[in-house]
Order: structure tokens, then C-alpha cells, then sequence
């Protein structure tokens, strides 16, 4: 029951955190069509305004920027229900000001009218009297939201012949001051065909897109990533488990013992030390000829020549993978091992050990035969645990050792605002945390059927 | 081990004594002014003197000095570090070792060595305990903050203590968000104002406005007038379970790299916002305990109102573990804030921190001096909340 409503939360959770990635997305600075657009195109942008702004709104249109946000809108009953139809964010942006700030949209939209008139001239027009002075200020104007500087502008603008309708307008704009509608909420149905509908559903299909930074499909650069992380974290757990679960066995044997307190102690401060200044260190003293302990490479996990034999490629990817494997690890010993010695001291103290000495096994056997067998499913649990805390530490080990993988990858997309390979990332890294929590609770309850894990919730018929 | 943590203990609260004197007195420990001087007969607390110019008490010294390294004094007094973090000694410049030649003329000598443009380390390890102190605490207050009233009301009064007719919590909560909503929606643009605090009033108004107001007309529907339990407990535990989903480290990240003007605040709002569960579950299992305690029902029987008894009898009880988990939290806020100026994200860039040297050490292998203090510093740091919050 428990682990049915645990299932339930999952989708739940992915699905705010979607909304929270494309809630990330509009609010990051930079205008993605900026990216899509070739520099040829974007070189328009001095040259001939009114071609570029054709080429921007058919880049805008192709990322589905022509569409509502979301599923419904709340505003400001002032603003219009269009508003999403403007596809220059500044422009938007200044719209937006606009209107908030005197009420009044139509007077808003005749003098943005007259603004784009004047800014992107047709052919013919651009040869009038006046013309060229007035178009550089409207471009101007189009950016500026601040009441205050508009007026100026515009004053530079009076007595242009070309430009009395649009000193008109902003007349107007002054005058039809209807600041009562800004009182009036509005609620808006966009239905299904919207931005985030769309955006949802491709991901849903598996398709995030293109990176933004080299135009490669974000599938093919996670995959590419994703194969170095699982081995640098596969090879961690190993070493995790190889180290804490004898050392778990032994103190728990030799519990009380200078061995179990001498232990406990290190591995105390093991954990306690920041495993990226450990990483940090080591760069700086074995991966570089500082100090004339150049034992390993430093960068990347080694290129195999062709026609390697295994015993080459084992020993370029041994140098290339121990320190980022022992760094990933040692954090988590301590962590393993202190589990393991509890559950196997609570084992220890059962009646079937009795019955085993009373047999005559000797401890050995007791130990890897009878405590490691009963006391060893604690520590498969660990593992939902530890999955995303290792990736996630990954970050950092990858970024030192300069190792091609996820953590890698996120750093420089976020760094780089690859909004794409972001989102991938933290929707993939939300997936394994949940799951990685899922089978933790799961193996708790299939392991020991006694752990009610619903029943952490007081029970309102007997708690009285 | 116990044992030996509690030996631990003492130097543990010493060590981050420590840390909070160096935090607080900074300005008084590493400076490029001195603490106290006379120039030109006039007597001067250069030091001193900031403060009350930030608080607005006192006028500028006339005539301005700017370099006091240059300045002809009578005497002064300097203090023990006489470097600025972040400022550059370009005759000490190109990492030089602290046991290396330093070309410092008569003041003392960069104790801990310099960096690439010669700023003083030490005077960097005070300005990095100074931002390591601010996150840690920043957040483990902020998340006390979030999970002492939600973990204290769902672990108190868990789904069947808090009864009131159902227009009271409908009206509330829905009339409370409607109000807010509509603050920001009309309400902000109508006034036009830009001042924080008029704002926050404005929806703190709505909230409450909008709360009354629902809660007034739904008391017209007969439906809703039976009393009902305010499902508290199931509420908050479904926010923790969502929130525990949430790949912290990974939307840490994602956030701060976006974000133009890095802050150290910002930091802590977000570090704070991410451990509040773990706050919250702390009190909900601590409160669940005693709530069945017999001086609690004694407490009940004897007419003292629920509210009181949680706030006077009961939450002053279950504090220890929880503060025992804000001290641990203290720590890895403490290690996250390092993280994330070691990556280069989140702390503003001239802001000089434990992270930001450790990153400047990979620049120069040959400097150990730069990864190896913030690294002891880091750790002790470290160790210190670990042994305050142990399980």
C-alpha cells in the first residue's frame, strides 16, 4: 500500500519538477531565437531591420514561441489576451509596462502601431522627408519602458513630418489614463495547444531537443556522458562495497575492541573530509610534475591505441579511473560500513549465533556464512540511497579530473545556459533519485515484511 | 564513540567559537587600514570609523586617505593581518610561499602566503569564514524557519486534533491564496510601488482579506458548516515527500548558473528552502512522541489551550534533536556553499571564499599553500558540526 502510494507521488513529483525546469526556462536571461538564428541572419539586424524581423519571427514561430505559455492564464484584466502574439520579448516586456502602468490597451496598441510603422518602413516610404531620423529613435522607443524616457524621446521626435501620428499616439497614451481596469483580474482558457503542452509532450516522447551551444540532438550528448558516469560510479560502488563490508563485519565482531574504536574514528573523520579537496589535492600533487610526484595522468579516462591488446587498455583506464574511483568512494565507507556493523551486531546477539558456536563453526564461518547473509540487506538498500548522491557528487570529481560525464556535462550546459541539456539533466537526475528512494523503501518492506512503513503516519482511530 | 564524541564536544564548540569571532571581528583581524592611528596630529579608527559611516553616525575623516600603506603617519596601530582580501600586493605578486622571500618592507608578512596577484591568503581564509558562517547559519535558520511550524503543527496535532467547522479552513486557504494572487495581479500595478516592504504588507493584506472574506460567505452553506479535522499531518508529509524527490544538488546548479547577479543570499534562500524537510520530519517524529506523554495530557485535562501547550510544553522539549540536526545541517550548508564557489557558481566572483581559493590552487600546483588551508579550514568546519550532530 505504502510503496503503491509512493508509485503515485512519482509521476507527481516529475511532473513539478517540469514544470519547475520550464518555469526556469522563461525566466533565464538571453532569448533563445537569438541563439537558433544564423550570424548571417542575426548580421541583418543592422543592416535591414524589417527583413530581420521577419527571419526572427519565423525562428520564434519554429520554437513555438507563437504560443501560449500554458493552459490558462491569470492577468491583469488590462492587459489584452494577444499579448503572447508579440514575439519580441523586449518588446513584450515594454508592452507590458506600458499597459500596467495607465490601464489603457487600446491607446497602448495604437502607439506600438505606430511605433513598428515608422521602425520597420516599407520599401517605397523609406525615401520620404524625415524618415531616416525617425526610425533609428522608434527602434529606440521600442525598447524603452520607463514613461519618463519616452517622453523624451518622443519630444526629440516632434515636428518630424513623418512622425505626427506617433507623437499623437503618445499623446494619447498620456491622456487615456483607465487605471480602474487594473483592478480587474481575467482568467483565460488557452486549451491544449500551448507551449508547455507541446514542450511536455516531446519530452514525454523522449525528444529534448537540440543543445543550443553545438546543435547536436541532447539524446546523443547524455548517452555519449552517460556511459563514463555509469562506469566511474560503477566502479565506485564496487570499491564502497569492497572496503566497508569487511570492515562493517570485523568492528562489529570486534565490537568495543582499540581495532573497532581506532576504526571508527577514521572513518569518522574520513567522512568528514570534503572529498573535493581530497580530489583537489591529489590533482595538484600526483597528476602534475609540481612536486616530482607525477604518478598519474591527469586528464580525461586515456586514449587506447588501436589494436590494444586488454592488457593495455586495463592499464591506461586503471591510471586514468583510480584517483576519481578512490575519491568518489572513500566518502561513503564510512557511511556503509557504520550500517552494517549495527544490523550485524543486532545479529550477533540472536540465539541462531549460539546455536552455530555450540556447533563448533568458528567465528570466521559465523561471520561471512551466517551475519553477513542476514545482516547484508540493510546495505542493498543503501544503494537506492547512495545512486543519486554519487551522481550528484560526480559534479564536482569530474569537473577536477577533467573526466568527460554527466556531472561534466551539467556543469557546462548550465554554465553555458544550454536550457535544453539542463532540463534533460535534472529531469533524469529527479527520475533516478525517485526511483533510487522507491527501491530503498521496497527492499525495506520485502526484506523485513514486519517494517509497516504506512503505519509511520499516527493512525487517527487508535493515536487518541 | 560516544564517548569519544563527547570529549570531541568542547573542541568542536571551541573551533566554531572560533570561526564565528573571526566571522564577526574580521574587519578588526585583516584589514589594509590600520586599527588606530595618528597622522598629522589628529587621531584616527579607520576601522572603527566604516561602521559608523555605514550606520550613518559620523562624517568622513578630512583629507581622505587611500592607500595607507603610502600615508606618512605618526604611528599606527595595524592589525594582526594588514591585508584586505581580494586587494592585490603586486610587489608580492606570482604566488609566493609563506615561507618564501616576501617583499614586504616593515609591515608584517603575508603569514599564509599570496596568490598570482598577490593577495594575501590569510586575509582571504577570514573574508571565507566570514561567507561560510553566513550560509551556514543563514540557512539552518531559514530552515528552522520553514520546518519548526510545519514539522511542530503536523507532528502535534497530526490529522485529528485541529477541528473547526469546514468554512473556516476552505475559507482560509483558498480565500487566503485567491486574495494574495490578486494582490499581485491588480493590486501591485495599480499602486506602482517599488518598496519591499510595502508589498510584502500588500499581500500579507491579501492574504488575510481574502481569507475572511471566502470564509465569511462560506458560512452561508449549510453543507459547510460540520466541524472537520484539518489534515495537517498528511498535508505536510506529502510536501516532504515531494520536496524529497527533488535532486537537490543537481537544481542547485541549474538555478545558480542562470541567475546574472550571483548572491550570497540567494544561496542561502535556496539551501535553506531545500532543507526544511529534514527539519520538519525531525519535529513531526520528536512531537509525535511526546504528544502521548502523560504531563502533556496532564496539561490537556487540567484546561490549558492547545495552542499553549504546544508552544510552552511541548516544542521547548522536542528542540534538542532538532537542533542537533540543524547543527549537522549547518556543516553540509557549509560544504555546499564551498562547492559551489569551487565550481564558480552562485557567489559572486570577487567575493573571496574557501571554495574560490581552493579553485585558484588548481591554477598552480607548486602553491600548496592555497588548497591546503581552505582545506583545513573546510574540514575542521566540518568535522566540528559532524560531531555536534551526531545521530
Amino acid at each position: 500500500m505504502y510503496a503503491f502510494r509512493r508509485l503515485l507521488y512519482l509521476p507527481l513529483s516529475l511532473l513539478l519538477l517540469s514544470l519547475v525546469c520550464f518555469g526556469l526556462q522563461l525566466i533565464t536571461p538571453g532569448d533563445p531565437v537569438l541563439q537558433l538564428l544564423p550570424p548571417a541572419e542575426s548580421r541583418l539586424g543592422t543592416e535591414d531591420p524589417a527583413a530581420y524581423d521577419v527571419v526572427y519571427r519565423r525562428a520564434a514561430a519554429s520554437l513555438d514561441y507563437d504560443l501560449p505559455l500554458f493552459y490558462f492564464s491569470l492577468t491583469n484584466a488590462a492587459l489584452p489576451d494577444t499579448l503572447h502574439r508579440i514575439l519580441r520579448p523586449e518588446e513584450r516586456t515594454m508592452l507590458r509596462a506600458l499597459t500596467l502602468n495607465c490601464g489603457d490597451w487600446p491607446a497602448v496598441a495604437r502607439y506600438y502601431r505606430e511605433l513598428r510603422y515608422l521602425a520597420y518602413p516599407r520599401q517605397p516610404d523609406s525615401l520620404l522627408v524625415g524618415q531616416a531620423e525617425a526610425s533609428p529613435l522608434a527602434r529606440r522607443l521600442l525598447l524603452q519602458d520607463d514613461p519618463q524616457d519616452i517622453a523624451n524621446i518622443v519630444g526629440q521626435l516632434a515636428g518630424n513630418p513623418r512622425a505626427t501620428a506617433l507623437v499623437e499616439a503618445h499623446a494619447g497614451l498620456e491622456m487615456g489614463q483607465r487605471r480602474g481596469r487594473l483592478l480587474l483580474p481575467a482568467f483565460r482558457w488557452w486549451g491544449l495547444d500551448n507551449r508547455y503542452h507541446r514542450w511536455l509532450g516531446r519530452v514525454l516522447r523522449g525528444d529534448f531537443g537540440h543543445s543550443y551551444l553545438d546543435r547536436r540532438p541532447v539524446g546523443h550528448k547524455i548517452w555519449a556522458a552517460a556511459k563514463w558516469t555509469a562506469l566511474l560510479n560503477g566502479l565506485a560502488l564496487l570499491v564502497v562495497y569492497l572496503v566497508a563490508i569487511p570492515l562493517g563485519l570485523l568492528t562489529a565482531a570486534r565490537a568495543g575492541s582499540r581495532f573497532d574504536r581506532v576504526m571508527t574514528f577514521l572513518l569518522f573523520l574520513l567522512f568528514g573530509i570534503p572529498s573535493f579537496w581530497i580530489a583537489t589535492l591529489v590533482t595538484n600533487f600526483f597528476t602534475t610534475p609540481a612536486y616530482g610526484m607525477d604518478f598519474f595522468p591527469s586528464m580525461g579516462f586515456g586514449e587506447i591505441p588501436s589494436g590494444a591488446d586488454w592488457w593495455t587498455v586495463l592499464r591506461i583506464r586503471t591510471s586514468h579511473l583510480f584517483l576519481p574511483v578512490l575519491c568518489l568512494a572513500y566518502p561513503s565507507w564510512a557511511y556503509v560500513s557504520r550500517h552494517l556493523r549495527r544490523s550485524a551486531l543486532h545479529e550477533l546477539g540472536q540465539a541462531y549465533i549460539k546455536t552455530a558456536k555450540l556447533k563448533g563453526l568458528t567465528g570466521r564461518q559465523i561471520l561471512w556464512g551466517h551475519v553477513l547473509r542476514n545482516a547484508s540487506f540493510p546495505i542493498l538498500t543503501l544503494l537506492g540511497a547512495m545512486l543519486p548522491a554519487l551522481l550528484a557528487g560526480s559534479v564536482l570529481i569530474e569537473r577536477i579530473f577533467n573526466l568527460p560525464g554527466m556531472g561534466q556535462l551539467l556543469y557546462n550546459s548550465a554554465v553555458g545556459r544550454d536550457w535544453p541539456v539542463v532540463i534533460a539533466l535534472v529531469l533524469l537526475n529527479g527520475l533516478l533519485t525517485a526511483a533510487g528512494l522507491l527501491l530503498a523503501d521496497l527492499s525495506y518492506s520485502l526484506a523485513d515484511p514486519r517494517v509497516r512503513l504506512g503505519s509511520e503516519r499516527p493512525n487517527p482511530s487508535t493515536a487518541g | 564513540m560516544s564517548k569519544t564524541r563527547n570529549q570531541l564536544r568542547p573542541f568542536a564548540l571551541g573551533w566554531l567559537f572560533f570561526l564565528g569571532s573571526l566571522a564577526l571581528l574580521g574587519d578588526f583581524v585583516a584589514n589594509d587600514r590600520p586599527l588606530m592611528v595618528r597622522v598629522e596630529g589628529e587621531l584616527r579608527f579607520p576601522v572603527l570609523h566604516d561602521y559608523g559611516l555605514a550606520l550613518g553616525v559620523v562624517e568622513p575623516y578630512q583629507p581622505v586617505v587611500r592607500n595607507w600603506y603610502r600615508q606618512k603617519t605618526d604611528w599606527a596601530w595595524w592589525p594582526l593581518i594588514p591585508y584586505s582580501a581580494g586587494a592585490s600586493d603586486l610587489s608580492n605578486s606570482n604566488y609566493r610561499s609563506p615561507f618564501g622571500a616576501q617583499q614586504t618592507g616593515e609591515r608584517a608578512r603575508h603569514y599564509l602566503g599570496t596568490d598570482d596577484l598577490g593577495r594575501d591568503v590569510a586575509a582571504g581564509m577570514v573574508a571565507g569564514a566570514r561567507v561560510a558562517l553566513i550560509v551556514g547559519l543563514g540557512a539552518s535558520l531559514l530552515s528552522l524557519l520553514l520546518g519548526i511550524p510545519l514539522g511542530g503543527i503536523a507532528g502535534f496535532f497530526g490529522n485529528d486534533q485541529l477541528r473547526a467547522p469546514r468554512y473556516h479552513w476552505w475559507g482560509w486557504s483558498l480565500g487566503g491564496v485567491a486574495g494574495m494572487l490578486y494582490v499581485v495581479l491588480s493590486i501591485f500595478p495599480f499602486v506602482g510601488s517599488n518598496s519591499w516592504l510595502i508589498n510584502a504588507g500588500l499581500v500579507v493584506l491579501g492574504f488575510c482579506g481574502g481569507g475572511l472574506l471566502l470564509r465569511a460567505l462560506l458560512r452561508w452553506v449549510p453543507a459547510l458548516r460540520r466541524p472537520s479535522n484539518y489534515p495537517a499531518d498528511t498535508l505536510v508529509l506529502q510536501g516532504i515527500e515531494l520536496f524529497v524527490n527533488i535532486p537537490g544538488l543537481v537544481l542547485l546548479i541549474a538555478l545558480l548558473a542562470i541567475i546574472d547577479r550571483p548572491s550570497i543570499w540567494l544561496v542561502v534562500l535556496i539551501i535553506g528552502v531545500l532543507r526544511w524537510p529534514a527539519v520538519a520530519r525531525h519535529l513531526r517524529a520528536e512531537l509525535l512522541r511526546i504528544r502521548r506523554l502523560p504531563y502533556i495530557e496532564a496539561a490537556r485535562v487540567s484546561g490549558i489551550g492547545k495552542w499553549r501547550i504546544l508552544l510552552r510544553h511541548a516544542l521547548p522539549n522536542a528542540l534538542g534533536p532538532v537542533l542537533i540536526v540543524a547543527s549537522f545541517g549547518l556543516g553540509s550548508a557549509i560544504l555546499l556553499e564551498a562547492f559551489l564557489s569551487f565550481l564558480g557558481i552562485g557567489i559572486p566572483a570577487d567575493q573571496v571564499t574557501w571554495g574560490s581559493l581552493l579553485r585558484q590552487s588548481r591554477e598552480q600546483p607548486t602553491a600548496w599553500w592555497m588548497a591546503v588551508f581552505p582545506g583545513v579550514f573546510l574540514t575542521l568546519t566540518v568535522l566540528a558540526a559532524n560531531v555536534l550532530g551526531e545521530e
